[in-house]
């Protein structure tokens, strides 16, 4: 499967300390402001429960394969977002369900706390449920 | 052998100087940094960091006079049972409670009210009475008595805050009537830092004959309180807050009050003598404990106690005042950061949203600087609707916090707002 953008932040993150990820997490969330959110798409249909911020995730399917954005009110979490919906769009249903925790971790690293750690792994969940990929709960 | 240290000199009665410095050494925790930045700790609302003086009277009791206490026959359980017995009058005299059979020793402030629900509203309340609380109250002090309102029926009124968090008396009294049986109120807002005028709110409550709590989860750590001047019939607070342990809280109740209270838990300690056919209750406060209590917490919050009280209540809210004029004249002064909680008379509580940024992204960018701060809705969501807001960064001072402290919060509000800008 085609990891390269998930590849491309991991390594990213890889290479900066603590200090510069949380400011690298920053621009993420300002680079996105080029791409606007739609407007109608931020009401409940599409809200992320169980979060400290409010976050709002949409899916589309193109040639079968799962393509998400997302968005948040809090940069921090926006940034977050950001990372999750571009590495893992464009993934098949089969492929997004191999997605596991230790793709999230990499994406994840010492500068962002466990609260948000748990955050990225609801993100996760999410994203698969929008995508009927929970591993378990698959069709067959 | 590792030496058992020797409990510490609590600093001297009296000090007349307040000098923040020498308080600090007192904190271990507050030496320490964090992403190599020093500790600011300003989220003490939550909970606030302990003196030496508590770590070691934990270590002590575990170390040198651990037993069950009210049981055994041996020297242990006796130093154990007297330790923490003593606390009781510790507890009595920070309250100016008129004794040590007033104290309940529970686990936290919500169990403290919890209790009070649970025992002395179920047996006395019934369908169509009335409870009356404020749009400020913590969720401890409102969801126990949703609780007990759909056990019962009873009514739960809510007195209004005004724009600037101040408490209003008029409108509160406004809803006092024959009916109400309660009115719980907390002390100081844990969110606007606004201190209610509780020995007011007592007076007016008694003219309608109703029975008065008092949370004094944030109250009990400003500023020198007395339940006999105020009148109430509870007050419960924490001890965690209090530069006590986790795990153990107080509830105050006036003698005639806990007498005509039902347990509200069964088991050990709280009787006098058990049959299948019939047990007698013990006397309060025991009524009310069943089972092991958390005895070397609630030593190690005589020896938080003993630490405030050397220090003086009075010195203490003196410092605290002076922390919050200076939070007020800087955070002011940094544009776009509004106040939540402008009370004339206010705890060192600092409640404040900045225009366009997320208070999650406030309080990370703080975090990453040393300073702590809490974020969201601090456990009161029908005051954050009241205010028309979802959640504020509140930074919260102790006895141990200096003015650059909250110059660095500034001077760190602004930093998040050149990040995020
Ligand atoms: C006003 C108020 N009441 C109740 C509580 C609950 O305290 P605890 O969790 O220790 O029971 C708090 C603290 O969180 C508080 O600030």
């Amino acid at each position: 499967m085609d990891l390269s953008v998930y590849e491309d932040y991991a390594e990213t993150l890889e290479a900066l300390d603590d200090e510069m990820r949380f400011e690298y997490l920053l621009d993420i969330a300002k680079k996105k402001r080029g791409e606007p959110f739609p407007e109608e798409a931020m009401g409940d249909a599409h809200l992320m429960h169980g979060c400290m911020s409010r976050v709002w995730i949409i899916h589309d399917i193109a040639d079968d394969r799962h393509y998400f954005r997302g968005h948040s009110d809090a940069a921090i979490v926006k940034g977050l977002v950001a990372m999750m919906t571009d590495s893992f769009s464009g993934l098949t249903t089969a492929e997004l369900a191999q997605i596991t925790l230790d793709h999230v971790r990499r994406l994840n690293l010492g500068a962002l706390t466990t609260q948000r750690q748990v955050g990225m792994m609801a993100m996760l969940k999410h994203i698969q449920k929008l995508a009927g990929a929970r591993p378990g709960i698959q069709a067959a | 052998m590792t030496a058992i240290p020797a409990i510490r000199e609590m600093p001297a009665r009296g000090r007349n100087t307040y000098d923040p410095a020498v308080v600090r050494a007192d904190f271990p925790i507050l030496s320490r940094t964090v992403y190599n930045k020093p500790l600011r700790f300003l989220d003490n609302g939550a909970s606030a960091q302990k003196p030496q003086s508590v770590l070691d009277a934990l270590q002590n009791s575990y170390a040198r006079e651990y037993a069950n206490v009210h049981r055994g026959a041996h020297f242990l359980s006796g130093a154990a049972t007297e330790a923490y017995e003593g606390v009781r009058e510790k507890a009595a005299g920070l309250l100016n409670a008129p004794g040590p059979d007033t104290i309940v020793f529970t686990k936290n402030v919500t169990e403290s009210i919890n209790l009070v629900a649970c025992s002395w509203a179920e047996a006395h309340l019934s369908a169509g009475d009335e409870i009356v609380i404020t749009e400020m109250e913590h969720h401890a002090n409102i969801v126990p008595w949703q609780l007990l309102r759909d056990r019962k029926g009873v009514v739960l009124r809510v007195a209004p805050v005004e724009d600037d968090g101040s408490f209003d008396l008029d409108r509160f009294a406004a809803l006092l009537t024959e009916r109400t049986k309660l009115v719980s109120v907390t002390h100081v807002s844990n969110v606007l830092g606004t201190v209610v005028p509780v020995a007011e709110v007592t007076r007016l409550a008694k003219t309608v004959g109703a029975c008065v709590l008092i949370d004094g989860a944030q109250g009990i750590v400003h500023q020198p309180v007395d339940v006999q001047a105020i009148g109430c019939d509870f007050y419960a607070f924490t001890g965690h807050k209090l530069y006590g342990p986790t795990g153990v809280g107080i509830l105050y109740g006036r003698s005639d009050r806990l007498e005509a209270m039902p347990p509200w838990q069964g088991g050990g300690d709280m009787i006098d003598s058990v049959s299948f056919e019939q047990t007698v209750y013990a006397e309060p406060p025991m009524r009310f404990e069943a089972g092991t209590p958390p005895f070397v917490q609630a030593i190690g919050l005589g020896a938080a106690i003993d630490y405030v009280q050397a220090l003086g209540m009075e010195a203490i809210g003196a410092h605290e005042h002076a922390l919050r004029a200076h939070a007020f004249d800087v955070l002011r002064d940094v544009p776009g950061v509004r106040l939540i909680g402008e009370a004339p008379d206010k705890a060192a509580i600092m409640s404040f949203v900045v225009d366009g940024l997320h208070s999650l992204d406030v309080g990370a960018i703080l975090d990453r600087q040393g300073i702590a701060v809490r974020v969201g809705h601090h456990c009161a969501q029908p005051l954050m609707a009241r205010m028309g807001i979802e959640s504020t960064v509140r930074a919260s001072m102790a006895l141990y916090n200096t003015a650059e402290e909250i110059d660095a919060l500034a001077a760190g509000i602004r930093h998040a707002q050149k990040l995020l800008g």
